[in-house]
């Protein structure tokens, strides 16, 4: 990294290193200094209140300066029963979820393995980086419109570009982590005699583990763009495309539901990667 | 809650050497152990980067020109759909039409993202009402949003200038926001102590000490605006590389979507290379803790 006053490690596993920071510093917020903490309800209060008001500030302007058909908070809280018994809705939400946490998958395991190889062998690392970096720097989303030709306006081009997007940083991020081993641990398999495939899946991988994590934080957000844009590009069926047609047909009222729903699929994906890292990865405080 | 990711790991320009791995001379305990193992001349590493890129260019050539060229084209044959596409002008326009867009976005970005994130770094209200409903904003994919803003905006410049400020907007305040609250008390002190007014602790305290967040944020910036340039040039009205691209696939020319393609990607690794060096240029001034 170019920040030398950051541990590589906290710089390259961002979430795993949060979320135990963010761990550590709630400790004395919940109990001590009395001047400057709020309880818990006077936050919540707080929240709610700005929330009423932003509503109410979308509410109000989009009712005096906006056209009818632009949604409004209070037209779209009545869609929502609507819209998540909707059968097209639900196939959709339930086509686009499967195909990024097939997608997510799929990439976990070729991130996983390309990242360790480019990792421990360094002739490989350095052969593959400039394609790695390149795609890495570049926006993937370009790749669409080919991935369309290759595969057709069918789902296999959205998972094509949910797996190209998510791989890309996993494999960043594992390479990171098992480059950063630290040699003590190296240097005990070795006084032991274990077989290489014993270091690299005992050591090699564990230690990779909480960048991976880390990878996979970054790879949901970009895993739910490609999804969306190889949706609207093929139409094909999915969260996405609904949220298209029905802006496009004037429901702007059930789309908004839909982007909330999307919204809180990925919180809730992220938020169980920071819960994994944080439960799940004890030895990771000691790297 | 969490914090947005602070940094992320980012791609360091080809031909660098990468976080980690061994350059000459370098002090790190990695360094001096893998050399210990496996002695390699800087010939080795020179020999496995031209590897790498010869085998990428047999590849695609090889493969090119062994499928039919609606699927795939050679690497010669996509280089002189590009030198077609420099000599009729359609690129040097294409990239004119982007990069305004783009340019605009960032900066507008850049600029309300720096004066957001220090009034939320100033305001704790407003950062403990708020919060949580940027976070929000910010894991939102916002692609999705775009046709919002199409029927909203309409065909046009700004909708597009959006849309990158969209993509662009979120990383530069949060950063700004965390160098911004983590200045050092002592500092403010000392300042204080020699009765500095507000107006010099703003401009020879705050602002240096938050500036290396900032272009973190601005790094972050540069590569986010991409992919809202290359999104708004598909879904709104159609100019630049995002309108090549959608249009050479309608037409199966996988040649120009190749070669434009490729432009993007250089484009993408020069910015980022661009990011990269202002970071570190200001990661000088970041106070050591």
């Amino acid at each position: 990294m170019s920040l030398p006053a950051q541990p590589p490690a906290a710089a390259a596993a961002g979430t795993a290193a949060r979320g135990l920071r963010a761990a550590r510093a709630r400790q004395p917020r919940a109990d001590g200094e009395p001047q400057h903490a709020h309880s818990r309800g006077q936050i919540m209060a707080v929240r709610v209140i700005a929330g009423m008001v932003i509503l109410a500030i979308w509410q109000f302007g989009a009712m005096a300066f906006a056209p009818a058909y632009i949604p409004r908070p209070s037209r779209t809280i009545t869609q929502i029963p609507g819209v998540l018994s909707d059968q097209q809705f639900l196939s959709g939400t339930a086509s686009t979820l499967l195909a990024i946490l097939e997608g997510l998958l799929i990439a976990v395991v070729i991130g996983t393995v390309i990242g360790l190889i480019m990792g421990r062998l360094r002739d490989v690392d350095r052969a593959l980086r400039l394609y790695v970096n390149s795609f890495y720097a570049m926006p993937i989303v370009a790749l669409v419109p080919l991935l369309t030709v290759w595969f057709g306006y069918t789902p296999n081009a959205r998972l094509a570009i949910i797996v190209i997007e998510a791989t890309l940083p996993i494999v960043f991020n594992v390479a990171e982590g098992a480059r950063s081993i630290s040699g003590s641990y190296e240097d005990v398999a070795r006084t032991y005699r274990a077989p290489w495939w014993r270091v690299w899946t005992g050591v090699a991988l564990p230690a990779s583990l909480p960048y991976l994590l880390g990878g996979l934080d970054l790879a949901i957000g970009r895993a739910l763009i490609g999804a969306v844009v190889a949706e609207f590009i093929a139409g094909l069926n999915g969260i996405g495309y609904y949220i298209l047609f029905n802006v496009r047909s004037f429901h702007q009222d059930d789309a908004v539901v839909a982007v909330c729903v999307l919204i809180a699929f990925a919180l809730v994906l992220r938020a169980l990667i920071n819960l994994a890292v944080r439960r799940g990865l004890p030895w990771y405080r000691a790297a | 809650m969490t914090q947005p990711r602070p940094s992320t790991p980012g791609s360091p320009a080809p031909g660098s050497p990468a976080p980690g791995s061994p350059a000459p001379g370098s002090p790190a305990p990695a360094a001096r152990r893998r050399r210990l193992r496996a002695p390699t001349g800087r010939w080795r590493a020179v020999l496995a980067y031209a590897v790498g890129l010869a085998g990428g260019v047999v590849v695609w050539q090889v493969l090119g020109s062994h499928s039919s060229s609606e699927v795939f084209v050679s690497l010669s044959a996509t280089l002189s759909r590009l030198g077609q596409l420099i000599s009729d002008g359609s690129l040097q326009s294409a990239l004119t039409a982007s990069f305004s867009v783009y340019a605009v976005g960032v900066a507008l970005a850049i600029v309300t993202g720096a004066a957001g994130g220090l009034l939320f770094a100033r305001r704790a209200l407003l950062r403990l009402a708020l919060e949580p409903y940027l976070i929000a904003l910010y894991a939102a994919p916002m692609v999705a949003l775009i046709p919002f803003l199409l029927a909203l905006m309409g065909f046009g410049f700004w909708p597009k200038v959006i849309v990158v400020w969209l993509f662009a907007y979120f990383p530069v305040q949060f950063n700004t926001q965390r160098g911004a609250q983590s200045i050092a008390p002592e500092l403010i002190d000392v300042a204080r102590s020699f009765r500095t007014r507000e107006r010099d602790i703003w401009l020879h305290v705050a602002i240096p000490y938050t500036l290396p967040y900032l272009m973190t944020g601005v790094r972050q910036a540069l590569a986010r605006g991409l992919v809202g340039m290359i999104a708004a040039e598909f879904f709104l009205s159609a100019t630049g590389l995002g309108s090549l691209l959608i249009i050479a696939s309608e037409r199966f020319d996988t040649a120009e979507m190749l070669a434009v393609t490729l432009v993007i990607t250089l484009v993408g690794v020069a910015l980022m290379a661009i990011g990269r060096l202002i970071e570190a240029r200001f990661a000088r001034w970041r106070v050591q803790q």
